[in-house]
């Protein structure tokens, strides 16, 4: 039988108080107090290490710690934590002292100076084995903990992207640059073969860096954090910068780009870079699938209540059983054949069109040559062309607008 | 004979540093390289450059750390700032006004790569500007 002591019966309260401990009766609560001891940890110190193996769980008494994972992405890369939660008083952490392979899965850094109960995790898996009524409490506990680890995945993975992106956009960057140093004849005089070979490693190298800021975005898009960004932008500026960001890309392809700008420029509020995102992406995908020696035209106008721009290929137009579909993550449709790209540039374009509360549309267009079908609707059979028109309102606010409202608001009341 | 401009790069990445140098060296300038923050303010602390080249994501004190010290230190208010990144500008931005109230006074944000043309005209704009030379 067990002898109680003070401490012991002090500890099993405190135990009774953590997350994991709290629906257990507090005679088994003193039992596992034996297998406890009290540490402190300073501000930086961890309390336990990813990758090592699982000997005590921890009850956080006092301060805070976060739970870090490394991020290593190849060789040459300095090692990063990411940080997935933190674990304030009363919660747990270390679970992995419970579970088999006993392999620490994050490493617990203390962010502030820190008192824990440490509970050896041998002495606690025996224990709850031998009374398997405790031991289904706790793991029904522990099984809520990490369901709410899992709710926090999408944050976590924003996070982890973020940092992956910045570990593949470095190196992309430094082959980037040296290709661009080699081309401008810092590096000695190319021949035309290494000239052309280099101008097409650029080109290459210029697609996937674009295509990891895709994914990187597609984690990030949430309307909130694009309306943040509102504020007075130039149209004029904005279709200028997405008409450069396709120079090469249009050249490369033998596509002519014919710009049929708005009379008369006016202001208007969204998100600059990202609305120069949306005409960039639709002017990639026209350009993708043009065939050579074709126009893409990008014209724009302003309507009393919105600005329209549209963008329009001569293309074999869009499967009208894709079309449902092309806004969608990922969506590639059958008839891309070797085009590149990963479906994500139509997806990223709607949710920034979203979140400017617009509309983006597509349609097939007529075939209008000489015996074509010319009078045909909308989604044509024998369509030559696509095209993608945006629609944004132009009664948006900036965030100084809305805070501005809020106040004459506030003090009509 | 003046002496020629000074320009500090500052870059974790030794490939980073290495492009950099081999467009600058075209041109009449003095350069000296640093991989931290750190190691950075040492070397300004010896001797105020004309130009600072800047990363923001480094080891020991990152690029933020280095602009918090700059402008608030009077001899170094007047050294003008290039950022050379791969953050975007209005991430940075934001970044670096929730830790510290105020706006980030730097004089060019370029995401990376840049073009040697575009670098050493930047530069040379920078260099019109600075109150060192």
């Amino acid at each position: 039988m067990l002898k109680t002591t003070a401490h012991s019966s002090l500890l099993a309260e405190r135990l009774r108080r953590s997350e994991v401990f709290g629906a257990i009766c507090l005679a088994d609560c003193l039992e596992i107090a034996e297998m406890c001891s009290e540490e402190t940890y300073d501000e930086g110190e961890s309390i336990l290490v990813e990758g090592e193996s699982a000997k005590k769980l921890f009850i956080i008494e006092r301060g805070k710690v976060s739970l870090e994972k490394k991020v290593q992405l190849g060789r040459h890369s300095t090692p990063r934590n990411a940080t997935i939660n933190y674990i304030v008083p009363f919660k747990m952490t270390g679970f992995s002292a419970l579970v088999s392979p006993y392999i620490y899965t994050t490493s617990a850094i203390c962010v502030e100076p820190v008192r824990v109960i440490a509970i050896d995790g041998q002495s606690l898996r025996s224990y709850l084995d031998a009374h398997p009524t405790v031991g289904l409490k706790v793991m029904d506990e522990l099984t809520a903990l990490i369901s709410d680890r899992y709710r926090q995945a999408t944050s976590t993975l924003t996070y982890f992207l973020s940092i992956v992106s910045h570990e593949l956009r470095s190196p992309l960057a430094a082959v980037e640059n040296y290709l661009q140093v080699m081309l401008e004849g810092y590096a000695g005089d190319l021949t035309p073969k290494q000239e052309r070979m280099i101008q097409r490693s650029i080109v290459r190298v210029t697609d996937l860096r674009g295509q990891i800021g895709d994914i990187v975005d597609l984690a990030r898009m949430r309307p909130e954090q694009i309306q943040t960004d509102f504020t007075w932008y130039d149209f004029k500026e904005v279709g200028n910068q997405a008409i450069e960001d396709v120079r090469l890309a249009a050249a490369e392809r033998d596509i002519r780009i014919f710009v049929e700008p708005p009379t008369v420029f006016e202001p208007i509020v969204g998100a600059p870079r990202r609305m120069r995102q949306v005409f960039t992406n639709l002017l990639n995908n026209a350009i993708r699938y043009s065939p050579p020696g074709t126009m893409v035209t990008f014209r724009a106008w302003f309507e009393a209540d919105e600005m329209v721009v549209e963008v329009e290929d001569q293309g074999p137009g869009i499967d009208p059983e894709d079309m449902p579909h092309i806004f969608k993550d990922f969506f590639r449709s059958s008839s891309t054949g070797d085009a590149p790209g990963m479906g994500l540039g139509l997806s990223i374009a709607k949710k920034i069109v979203d979140a400017h509360s617009g509309q983006i549309l597509v349609r097939n267009l007529p075939d209008e040559s000489p015996g074509g079908e010319d009078d045909l609707p909308g989604n044509a059979e024998t369509p030559t062309g696509t095209c993608f028109t945006v629609r944004v309102p132009r009664n948006l606010q900036t965030a100084e607008m809305r805070r501005q409202k809020w106040m004459e608001s506030a003090s009509d009341r | 004979m003046t002496q020629q401009q000074l320009i500090l790069i500052v870059d974790d990445d030794p490939d980073i540093l290495d492009n950099i140098v081999t467009v600058l060296e075209t041109q009449p300038y003095r350069l000296a390289t640093a991989r931290d923050g750190k190691k950075c303010m040492e070397m300004i602390a010896e001797e105020i450059p004309d130009l600072l080249i800047l990363d923001l994501l480094m080891p020991r004190m990152d690029g933020w750390g280095v602009i918090r010290e700059m402008r608030s230190e009077p001899r170094y208010m007047g050294v003008p700032i290039m950022i050379l990144t791969t953050v975007i500008e209005d991430a940075s931005r934001r970044r670096y006004e929730l830790e510290t109230g105020i706006a980030m006074d730097v004089q060019a944000y370029i995401q990376k790569p840049v073009s040697p043309s575009e670098l050493i005209r930047r530069v040379e704009k920078l260099l019109g500007l600075s109150g060192h030379a």
